[in-house]
Order: C-alpha cells, then sequence, then structure tokens
C-alpha cells in the first residue's frame, strides 16, 4: 500500500505525467484513500521535486514536467475526495498576464513556483481583461491574484484590476500581487496592489506573506 | 534650422560570412514549408483567416490555425521585394537596400532612463524620444532611427507621439517598434501621408516602418497583424520579427528554434502578399536563450554560434533581412560585460550582410537607457565598419622613398609623408580624447560631455509649420477618440 504512494512520489520526481495518471487510477481501483494519495504521495513526490530544484540539481524542465505530473494526477484523485475532504493548499491563486498583452513566459514561471511550493494555481493565460480575473476568482474561491505585464502601455490593465475588484466587492478578500519588468515596487505601491516581486523566487515568498502562512 | 550636416557611413563591404551551407539552408526552408503545411500558425484575425481561405489555405476557424500548402507558400513568396526603399524626411538620407551595404540603427524600445546628471533612474517620457532622435540624428553611423524608449507619459496613443516627436528632431527614416492595431496605424498612415503630400509619395519614399512581432512558437499577434495589412496597403515595409526564446518558446536545440521562428516570419509574410503582392516586408529572427534555471532571457551565452544565420535564411527566401545587434544584459553604463558581450555583433552581421541592424546604446536586455551609452557605443560601430575597409596600398602608402630617408635606426616624426599622414592615420574613438594636460580623459566623461554638446548645437530641421500644424491636429484628434 506504501508502495503505491512512493510510486506516485516517484512518477512527479521522475517527471512522468503518464505514469502518474496510471498510477493515480489504479490507486483509486485499488480502494486506496485520495486524499492520502495525494498527501502521502503528489505531495512527498514534488516537495522533493522543489528541494532539487533548490540545490541546482534540477533544472526548469524538471520542475516543470514534474509539476504537470502532480497537476495531471490530481485531476483524477481530487474528484475522488470525499465528504468535506480536501486538499491541503497554501492558498489559491489566480494567475494570468493582463489584457492587450501577450508575454506568457514570467506568468508561467511564477505559476510553476507557486504550484510548486503548495498553492492551487489557476492559470488564465494571456490578453485577459480585469473582469476574466474576477471570473476565476469567483470560480475557484482565490484568496489572491497574481497579475503580470510586461509592456508600459499594459502596466496601467493592473491598475484596473484593482478598480474591477473593488467593483465587484471583492478588494477585501484578494490580494493583489503584480510584476512584469516594467513594474516596480513604487508602480505597485501607487496604483493599491498588496505586493510586488521582481522573479519567481520573489514571487513565491511574496505569496507566502499574502496568504499569511510562515515561509 | 539645421546647425550641422547630417550625413550616414553605413557599414559596406564585399566580404561575406556563411555560416549555413546551401544544403543547411534547404533543410530549414524544407522545415518551415512542412510546419507551415503539417502544423500551421495561429491567426486570430478575422481578417487574415478570410485572405488565407481566399487563397486556398486551410483555416480551421474554430482553433484559428492556418495551414498554407507549401505551393500557395512558394507563389507568394515569388512577389515579396529582395531590394526597397526607405525613404527619410531628408531625401539625401532615404536608404536604398543593397547587397554589400548594412544600414544600423539604435536600439528600442526601453522603459526606464537614467538621468546622467542626477543619476536617478525614472520611467521614460516623450522628451527622452526626442532627446534620443536628436542624438540619432548627428551620429553618421545611425543610418535611420528607432524609438528608442517609450513615450510613457502619452497613453496608448504613444506610438503617433513618439512620430511626432522623433520627426521634430530628426531628418532620417523613422522605423517604429509600438505601433499596434488598425486604428493607431491609420494615424500612422495619415501622419505619413501629411509628411509627404501624397499617399503616392509615401508609397514611393516611405518616411515610415513598422516592427511586427510573432509570438513564439506558431502564433501570430491579431493587433500586429491587422495594423501591418493596414500598412502594407499602403507600400509602408513592415518587419516581422520573431523572438524564439530556446527551450521556453522554441526547442533548445538552435536548428528547431530557427525554424519556428521561420514558420513565424513566412506565414506572416505569405499573408502580406495575398493581401498586396509585392508589400515590402523584412525578416528578421532574434532568437534567444532562457536560462535552464530562472527562466531569464539570455541574449548572450558563451555558445552563440550561428548568431547570424538568419539573416542567411531571410536572403535564401529572397527577402531582406533585419540583424539584431547589441542588447547588453548588464544593467551598467561601462562595466566591462556591457561592452564585451555587444563587441562583435557589428562586425558579424556586417559580414552576415543584414540590411538593417538595430540595436545600439540600451542596457539591461533592451529596457534601460543612459543616453551617453549610445556615444560609446558607437565606436564599436565604427571599429567594425573600419575593419572592412580596404587598406590602401600604393607608392604613396608603401613610402619606400621615405623608408630609404630614415634608414635603420632613424625615425619618421621629421618627414613630410608623416606630416601629411599622422593627422589621419589614428582615428580618435571615445578612449583617445586628450584633456588639456594632454592625458586621456575617462571614456564615460566624455560621452556625456558630448550628448551635452549635441544637444546645445545640432538642430536638424524640424517639419514645415503647416505640416506640424496637420500633425497636431491628427494627434488631438486621436488622443479624444482612442484615450476616451
Ligand atoms: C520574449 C519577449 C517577447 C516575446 C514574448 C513571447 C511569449 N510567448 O511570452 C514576443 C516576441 C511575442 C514579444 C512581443 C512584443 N514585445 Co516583447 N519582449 C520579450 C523580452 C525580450 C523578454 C520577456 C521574457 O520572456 N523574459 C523572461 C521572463 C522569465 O522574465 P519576465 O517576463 O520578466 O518575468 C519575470 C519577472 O518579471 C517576474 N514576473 C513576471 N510576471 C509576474 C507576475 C507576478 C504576479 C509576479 C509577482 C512576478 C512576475 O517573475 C518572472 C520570472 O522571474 C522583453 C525584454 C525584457 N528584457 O524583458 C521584451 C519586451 C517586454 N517587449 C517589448 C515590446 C515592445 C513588444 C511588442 C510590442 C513588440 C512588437 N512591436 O510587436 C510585442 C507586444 C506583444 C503584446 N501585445 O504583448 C518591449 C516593451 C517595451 C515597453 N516600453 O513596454 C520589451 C521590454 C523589449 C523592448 N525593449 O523592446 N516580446
Amino acid at each position: 500500500m506504501s508502495d503505491m504512494f512512493e510510486k506516485l512520489a516517484q512518477a512527479v520526481i521522475d517527471g512522468e505525467p503518464e505514469d502518474a495518471v496510471a498510477l493515480a487510477t489504479e490507486a483509486l481501483d485499488q480502494g486506496l484513500d485520495p486524499l492520502d494519495c495525494i498527501t502521502k504521495g503528489l505531495t512527498k513526490g514534488i516537495q522533493k521535486v522543489g528541494e532539487l530544484f533548490a540545490s541546482g540539481e534540477y533544472y526548469l524542465p524538471e520542475l516543470i514536467i514534474g509539476a504537470d505530473a502532480m497537476k495531471d494526477a490530481l485531476e483524477i484523485l481530487e474528484p475522488a475526495l470525499v465528504g468535506d475532504q480536501k486538499r491541503d493548499v497554501v492558498a489559491t491563486v489566480v494567475l494570468g498576464t493582463v489584457q492587450g498583452d501577450l508575454h506568457e513566459i514570467g506568468k508561467t514561471l511564477v505559476g510553476t513556483m507557486l504550484t510548486a511550493n503548495g498553492f492551487r494555481v489557476k492559470d488564465i493565460g494571456v490578453d485577459q481583461p480585469a473582469s476574466a480575473f474576477v471570473e476565476a476568482v469567483k470560480e475557484v474561491d482565490a484568496t489572491i491574484i497574481g497579475a503580470s505585464a510586461l509592456l508600459t502601455t499594459t502596466m496601467l490593465q493592473q491598475e484596473k484590476l484593482i478598480q474591477a475588484l473593488d467593483e465587484a466587492g471583492l478588494r477585501q478578500k484578494v490580494k493583489v500581487m503584480v510584476g512584469g519588468a516594467p513594474v516596480t515596487d513604487e508602480f505597485a505601491k501607487r496604483i493599491g496592489a498588496d505586493g510586488y516581486a521582481e522573479d519567481a523566487i520573489s514571487a513565491v515568498n511574496l505569496a507566502y506573506r499574502l496568504a499569511d502562512a510562515p515561509v | 534650422m539645421s546647425t550641422s550636416q547630417t550625413i550616414i557611413t553605413p557599414i559596406k563591404t564585399d566580404l561575406k560570412l556563411n555560416c549555413l551551407t546551401d544544403e543547411q539552408l534547404s533543410q530549414l526552408q524544407e522545415a518551415t514549408l512542412q510546419i507551415l503545411e503539417t502544423v500551421g500558425v495561429k491567426f486570430p484575425s478575422d481578417k487574415a483567416m478570410a485572405i488565407f481561405e481566399e487563397h486556398g489555405a486551410q483555416v480551421d476557424r474554430e482553433t484559428q490555425i492556418v495551414r498554407i500548402p507549401r505551393e500557395l507558400v512558394m507563389q507568394a513568396m515569388s512577389t515579396v521585394p529582395r531590394y526597397f526603399t526607405l525613404g527619410a524626411r531628408n531625401p539625401e538620407l532615404d536608404l536604398q537596400l543593397q547587397d554589400g551595404v548594412t544600414f544600423f540603427t539604435n536600439d528600442g524600445c526601453g522603459h526606464d532612463v537614467v538621468d546622467s546628471k542626477t543619476g536617478e533612474r525614472r520611467a521614460s517620457t516623450k522628451a527622452d524620444v526626442g532627446m534620443m532622435a536628436r542624438i540619432n540624428d548627428y551620429l553618421s553611423s545611425m543610418s535611420f532611427s528607432w524609438t528608442m524608449v517609450s513615450a510613457q507619459d502619452c497613453g496608448v496613443t504613444s506610438p503617433l507621439h513618439e512620430i511626432d516627436i522623433t520627426w521634430r528632431n530628426n531628418t532620417k527614416h523613422y522605423q517604429s517598434v509600438t505601433m499596434m492595431g488598425e486604428e493607431i496605424c491609420r494615424y500612422g498612415v495619415e501622419m505619413a501621408t501629411v509628411l509627404r503630400g501624397s499617399i503616392e509619395e509615401v508609397r514611393q519614399r516611405p518616411p515610415i516602418s513598422l516592427i511586427v512581432c510573432s509570438i513564439a512558437p506558431l502564433v501570430q499577434d491579431k493587433e500586429a497583424i491587422e495594423g501591418a495589412l493596414v500598412l502594407g496597403e499602403a507600400g509602408i515595409p513592415i518587419v516581422v520579427m520573431s523572438m524564439p526564446t530556446m527551450g521556453t518558446t522554441a526547442p533548445a536545440t538552435y536548428a528547431g528554434a530557427l525554424a519556428v521562428g521561420d514558420a513565424e516570419v513566412i506565414s506572416a509574410t505569405v499573408l502580406m502578399q495575398l493581401a498586396n503582392p509585392g508589400a515590402p516586408v523584412f525578416h528578421s529572427i532574434l532568437h534567444a536563450w532562457a536560462d535552464p534555471r530562472t527562466a531569464a532571457y539570455v541574449g548572450y551565452p558563451l555558445d552563440s554560434r550561428a548568431r547570424y544565420a538568419p539573416v542567411e535564411m531571410a536572403h535564401h527566401w529572397g527577402m531582406p533581412a533585419l540583424g539584431g545587434a547589441f542588447g547588453t544584459e548588464s544593467p551598467e553604463l561601462d562595466s566591462w560585460q556591457s561592452a564585451a558581450e555587444v563587441a562583435t555583433d557589428p562586425l558579424l552581421v556586417g559580414l552576415a550582410g543584414a540590411e538593417i541592424v538595430t540595436g545600439i546604446g540600451l542596457r539591461d536586455s533592451y529596457t534601460l537607457l543612459y543616453p551617453e551609452a549610445i556615444i560609446l557605443d558607437d565606436d564599436l560601430l565604427h571599429q567594425a565598419r573600419y575593419s572592412l575597409l580596404n587598406m590602401e596600398v600604393s607608392p604613396e602608402t608603401l613610402a619606400i622613398d621615405v623608408i630609404s630617408k630614415v634608414q635603420p635606426g632613424g625615425h619618421f616624426l621629421s618627414q613630410k609623408h608623416t606630416r601629411k599622414h599622422m593627422r589621419t592615420a589614428m582615428v580618435r574613438g571615445v578612449c583617445h580624447q586628450l584633456d588639456s594636460e594632454g592625458k586621456y580623459r575617462h571614456p564615460v566623461e566624455y560621452a556625456r560631455e558630448k550628448v551635452t554638446w549635441i544637444l546645445k548645437n545640432h538642430h536638424p530641421e524640424t517639419p514645415s509649420a503647416e505640416v506640424q500644424k496637420e500633425i497636431n491636429r491628427i494627434l488631438e484628434t486621436a488622443d479624444k477618440e482612442l484615450k476616451g
């Protein structure tokens, strides 16, 4: 039985999404508790991946494919959770690049790092209007928004997003973090964001702070 | 009123650097044809999809992916012009594209400026665009001008304000990096028409052109493409620029990254030709690397072999090429890194034979402006230019008669031949400027002084009062309509 948890962890560590999905399905067939599969299997695996990345042994593709393996297996296991069983996440984050802006890589990287650090991430993609962020917050009941902007012309959309949250009556409930090359700490303060981070690793620390969780 | 004459000194050479064999070029072209035919490229634009459908490409309206049969690619590519003219405000500075000549411009478009007096870092403004356009006009190494920083104080119409302030400070051809979308581009055409007097004149000698980026991998930008179609109709040149990043937005292998980039450029070029056969288009792939640990954008790893292979690919398709030089990652004005990374670029890109080259004078991966940086980088460009000039061998330069006069052990200082040639034999760069005590000055100090001097003394001819009035009216209308 514990063998199955180890195998799930290993599939994440090895970055084998297909194996992870097959194992998750098999585990459910065997009648294993899906929450145990997540906490004793997948989560252990992604923690190890995070450690290997932090120590310099893993490169980005290993980190990202590991996170993918976890995500794919979660799609099988989460719907099988019963009653009030819930996966333990630090916080749920809605992440996207603002309207008019198609720069994707920085945002995606921030998402991967958050996932690998125990956040649930809803990545809504690039070129997203404020309303899409608001809808997504409602849909997944998020408490943090991460908004990326790489253009001086689209940075201003981050301010619009904050206004839209206000109008939707959600501003008290969600913390907003902003980032992207032209964005600065000062700009973030000026538009009333809750935080700014200059790279993906500081973004994780910032998200921990905003989630009020220990770093 | 003009106080000093503007001249341009492009790199000229008959030498050619070939880093790809004919067979490799064919392989790469075949890869592009295969990608276009089987994988396709996403064109999220109804206009673009309709044009492709009309000409028999396979269009999936749902996924917005367009697959182009090779016959259609080849047919469309047969109308793309190999050489054309980039008109300047001053007709003497018109650029006629031709083999063996490489025209350079500055980098763009940064968003931060470090003030040379206060050392403070701040957001760029319309005034900064004007300041750099004036410096560009003065420097002979700059054959045309580019939006060096963004006019962030002008909001959504900043691309139009950037044209306006450039024209008031610069008499060369202007290439925009920021005009996006149909509306802005229509205003751009209107401004060009006012400047030239008629749309026919714009077509003959287009005073502006535009950079349009594709989104690696294999996606076109709706706004960029629809804006480009507006310009194509007016005969205004565009550059289709792909920026594949190895490992993130492209395969982590050179050939694969170039194939992705080429498929993007060619798909947009095909569209431009189908819509307006003969529309002038430049080919450009500026590939970079993603740091495998952080995804940071890296332009200058140790191994950047075949840096200018895309220039050869462009020529293989029968298109003129835009090559990228400069763009150091260093945030510092004058560190070892900021010079070393880019030092060989102008030489290599000149040897590769790119028709136009962008990128001098910014730091921190094209985001940070020190106004004086362009004076330092200007030296690297001239160095490359001189390296490729022929050495003259003649009785006068061999100077055997002078050598025999001096005899073994003598010296040449007292020779008339030396008096005649010594003044020009050593060309002074920024590192060889003397102070009043005959000591070499610090290059940065000299560069700052030169910036101040240019801004004080160089006053390029501005558009006539009549033209300016019309431009102001267009800006007002655009501000009203688009800022709303
Ligand atoms: C690659 C690139 C592109 C690619 C993007 C491909 C893709 N699929 O993402 C392409 C070629 C498509 C592109 C297009 C354009 N681009 Co561009 N692009 C870049 C470039 C070179 C690198 C960006 C990148 O990927 N960096 C690597 C990642 C890992 O870093 P990052 O994005 O900064 O993200 C990190 C941090 O910022 C932070 N972060 C990011 N997001 C978030 C979010 C949160 C919440 C937090 C906390 C942190 C955070 O963490 C990330 C990881 O460490 C930059 C230059 C630069 N130095 O940034 C220009 C740049 C941003 N682009 C620029 C321009 C002008 C354009 C175009 C308008 C060009 C054109 N004429 O078509 C178009 C615009 C398209 C659009 N509508 O968005 C300009 C912007 C200038 C300005 N004044 O605003 C820049 C600065 C280049 C320049 N100097 O000209 N571009």
